[in-house]
């Protein structure tokens, strides 16, 4: 059992930047994190023993980088790497399932900093070989240095499809079209003012679109790939236009060719630890799906534990390091151990409120512009995990459109190793649909342990004392009315 | 979602194993059948347990019981046109210290006794019949009657089969009240009234409280059992896999998937509703399961979860005449009632339609209950 004053969960941008607050107030920190090293996405560093040179366009983070990875070197700070958490054995203590070195973590306060996944979404095709998401991509490039294919269509909703798409450019590929669903053009006048809040990070966009540009990649807005196509790997996308109405014009459908097809439909915060513990989630599509509700403190419904960064609403790196900061400030505050805290908080949702007029813009900008679930056929894969079909997930829950729960026991969906990450959001929008009722309304079934997969022989580290066994296996056990 | 009708021959107050059995048997009888259902048909205990039917793993007192039942298991796909996902691959239930090998020795021969066969396994035997069993296990009897069904296909399969043969199923129809009338009951339910002629309270934990409307009191408990699943992986586990201590139970499906129980409790209980996982108990359970089965240590946990099953105070089923209360039956929490309610269903059948079961139920009457 480790004791420590805050217990981070993710060593991401938002998890470090919680972490170096926290020090800056005398905190001991427990920073678990899932990756062998730590970074999380935005600042992913290359498997041991590789190192940044700093030289490449890739590299250009990395002055920012190293200094948050210095936080995990000072003495108050213990990193649990290729670390789970998983289970919330009493309501302030972790269980960390980590190999051997699993253990539990007993902590003041909780910030978690889970950061967030692609948002799935199926249409025909979308499980052939060679089709990646645009964060799998990203993965790719900064932490292998590899890409998907070399000849790549960049395809769905959101300003990572422009980012992706750069990189590809920069390590060589021949990009043959970002395929944005959005008509950013049309939209983009309104959102000059909200741009102008973040020069440096308006700057940074216009590098991204400069870089394809000058590569001379096609930029085709209001459009939406509609299949990918192929037998052993994909070789082509039909891609369509999307009219004012949002509906998809399968009359003018072209086909793009390519060796690879990189989809991201934005990301969704990755929440499943917050339903463990206990947190009240609200829905908001704009930043994701289903967020954590949090006091202007960062702090969820559940006192103690504080959500930061795109695992609690997607908002980039800027905002997900300040929400660290922050966050981490009121764990501090709450266990009595910040001083001047209301100056640096004022310093801090300063720079927050500034970033968030971008942030706002970007959404405005970004705002899908069609449903989701028309993209669907009959044989669509859903549930890649169970290999429920679109058509077979119509039959079989016919009865059982009236909640997800029924739903999901009817069709085995989101029971698999995925635990619903893959299909989740597509089976509460369908459930939604066929209800009538907006998908905030819907009761979402329980989560249950563990919060991620877990290698059950990492339990067997974690030390617990022996058990008490009934004298009659027949008879009933010990009640534990509670 | 289907009506609630006027009125029925027969009233089932409970859509889990118990209920939709006597549903489905008497239903075969030509009896006119509704079963009404607090929440989600199969939503508890039924759909939430582990689907092992094991017969060696039963009291003395119910092994003909889960005997029959699992014949009639077997023969939901032939008799009803019901795949309930079965499986009998036969099981090994396994002795782990010198102290559990001499239960297990004073098991089989109490199991002999009763006419029920099963096999002694160890040392070299043993590791040719389960090569995949770990060292610490010392010795395992066979039952070749073990078998498993899946309880998300059997659930919507039996529902489906039921319907099929006339039985309305109705969810979300909690019972509020009880009239007795000159000839059966008035139950009054969250979907409205229906009129019976005979009511067959199947509603497991919640047994007790649906008796108490009646104003009869049921000595009924409610375990909170945890279970979990992993990721699918390559076959390895081909036998049904229990303990002498009562303390596992684990079995690998045909999807890879492979389900880890044993009677280890969650938090919570009937009052409050909850029921959580207990973190250590899980552990314990995790570890039980390793032990038998080291290559368990490589796979994923995908979800673990808790389900409750009522247990009535003696630990046997609670069946036949509710006393007091003509034609009001009980069929509810038979300890492992998942494997035995296609005989209970069958026997409630007999005892409703003809007076009298097949196999010797008298001891299993509520009234052995009234003081």
């Amino acid at each position: 059992m480790i004791d420590t004053d805050l217990a981070i969960i993710g060593a991401g941008a938002a998890g470090l930047a919680a972490a170096t607050e926290a020090v800056e107030h005398g905190l001991t920190v427990t920073i678990a994190d899932d990756n062998p090293r730590a970074g999380g996405q935005y600042f992913r560093q290359p498997p041991l023993p590789f190192r940044r040179n700093g030289q490449s366009w890739f590299d250009k983070e990395a002055t920012r980088a190293n200094a948050l990875f210095d936080v995990l070197g000072h003495p108050k700070v213990t990193h649990i790497p290729d670390a789970v958490v998983w289970n919330l054995p009493e309501p302030n203590v972790l269980a960390v399932a980590a190999g051997d070195r699993s253990t539990r973590v007993r902590a003041g306060a909780i910030v978690v900093a889970t950061g967030a996944h692609d948002r799935p979404v199926p249409f025909p095709g979308w499980t052939l070989p060679g089709v990646i998401t645009a964060g799998g991509a990203q993965n790719l490039l900064k932490g292998n240095r590899m890409v998907p294919g070399r000849r790549i269509v960049v395809a769905g909703n959101g300003p990572l499809l422009f980012v992706v798409g750069a990189s590809l450019v920069r390590a060589g590929v021949d990009v043959a079209a970002i395929v944005e669903a959005a008509p950013v053009n049309a939209r983009l006048t309104a959102a000059l003012p909200g741009l102008l809040a973040a020069p440096k990070l308006l700057r940074q966009a216009i590098d991204y679109r400069w870089t394809l540009l000058r590569a001379g990649v096609p930029v085709r807005t209001g459009m939406t790939a509609v299949a990918a196509h192929g037998e052993e790997n994909v070789n082509a996308v039909s891609i369509a236009p999307i009219d004012g109405e949002g509906r998809i014009d399968r009359n003018r459908i072209e086909r793009v060719d390519c060796d690879a097809l990189v989809v991201g439909f934005g990301l969704t915060p990755s929440v499943e630890l917050m339903r463990l513990i206990g947190c009240d989630l609200d829905f908001h599509p704009a930043r994701g799906g289903w967020l954590p509700r949090r006091s202007t403190g960062f702090e969820t419904s559940v006192p103690g534990v504080f959500a930061a960064g795109d695992g609690a609403a997607i908002g980039g790196v800027e905002i997900a390091l300040l929400e660290g900061r922050l966050a981490a400030l009121e764990a501090a505050v709450r266990l009595g151990r910040a001083r001047d805290a209301s100056v640096r908080r004022a310093a801090l949702t300063h720079k927050l409120a500034r970033i968030d007029r971008f942030r706002r813009a970007i959404e405005r900008l970004f705002a899908a512009p069609c449903h989701y679930l028309d993209l669907l056929a009959d044989d669509t894969v859903v549930c890649r995990c169970e290999e429920v079909t679109a058509g077979e997930l119509k039959m079989r829950g016919r009865e059982a459109w009236t909640s997800m729960v029924q739903l999901k026991s009817t069709t085995r969906l989101a029971m698999g190793r995925c635990q619903g990450r893959n299909c989740m959001a597509t089976l509460a929008s369908l459930v939604a649909q066929s209800m009538g009722e907006p998908i905030a309304k819907l009761a979402y079934p329980r989560t249950r342990p563990p919060a991620r997969p877990i290698a059950l022989g990492d339990l067997l580290h974690e030390p617990i004392a022996p058990p008490e066994l009934p004298a009659d296996p027949h008879l009933p056990r010990g009640q534990k009315v509670t | 979602m289907a009506d609630l009708p006027k009125d029925t021959d027969i009233l089932v107050i409970g859509a889990g194993i118990a209920g939709l059995c006597s549903a489905l048997y008497l239903a075969r009888a030509g009896r006119t059948v509704a079963v009404v259902e607090r929440g989600e048909p199969w939503g508890d205990a039924s759909g939430a347990n582990a689907g092992t039917l094991s017969l060696q793993v039963k009291r003395p007192e119910v092994l003909h019981i889960t005997r029959r039942a699992i014949e009639l298991w077997q023969d939901f796909k032939a008799d009803f046109g019901i795949d309930v996902g079965f499986g009998r691959p036969g099981g090994l239930r396994v002795a782990t210290n010198a102290r559990e090998v001499d239960m297990l020795r004073h098991s089989q021969a109490e199991q002999r006794t009763l006419g029920i066969e099963v096999e002694w396994l160890d040392g070299n035997r043993l590791r040719d019949t389960a090569p995949w069993l770990g060292p610490t296990v010392l010795a395992a009897t066979w039952c070749d009657w073990d078998s498993y069904s899946s309880p998300l296909q059997a659930g919507r399969a039996l529902i489906d089969g039921a319907r099929r043969d006339g039985v309305a199923v109705i969810g979300g129809a909690a019972v509020t009240a009880i009239a007795k009338e000159t000839k059966g009951y008035r139950v009054t339910t969250a979907l409205g009234v229906i009129a019976c002629n005979t009511l067959v309270i199947a509603a497991g934990a919640w047994s007790g409280e649906v008796a108490a409307i009646l104003g009869v009191t049921l000595p009924v408990s409610a375990d909170v059992n945890m279970l979990s699943v992993t990721e699918p992986a390559p076959h390895l586990i081909d036998k049904v896999v229990t303990h002498i201590g009562g303390i596992l139970s684990l079995k690998q499906y045909p999807n890879g998937t492979c389900l880890i129980g044993g009677g280890w409790q969650g938090q919570g209980g009937l009052a409050s509703g909850r029921k959580e996982i207990d973190h250590e108990q899980l552990m314990h359970n995790f570890r039980v399961a390793i032990g038998v089965v080291p290559a368990l240590a490589n796979l994923r946990l995908v979800r673990s979860w808790s389900g409750f099953e009522g247990v009535a105070a003696d630990a046997l089923p609670l069946f036949g005449p509710l006393p007091g209360r003509p034609a009001a039956y009980v069929n509810a929490c038979a300890r492992g009632g998942y494997s035995q309610g296609p005989a209970l269903g069958l026997l409630m059948a007999e005892l409703i339609s003809a007076g009298r079961t097949s196999l010797p139920m008298e001891r299993f009457y509520p009234a052995r209950f009234a003081s």
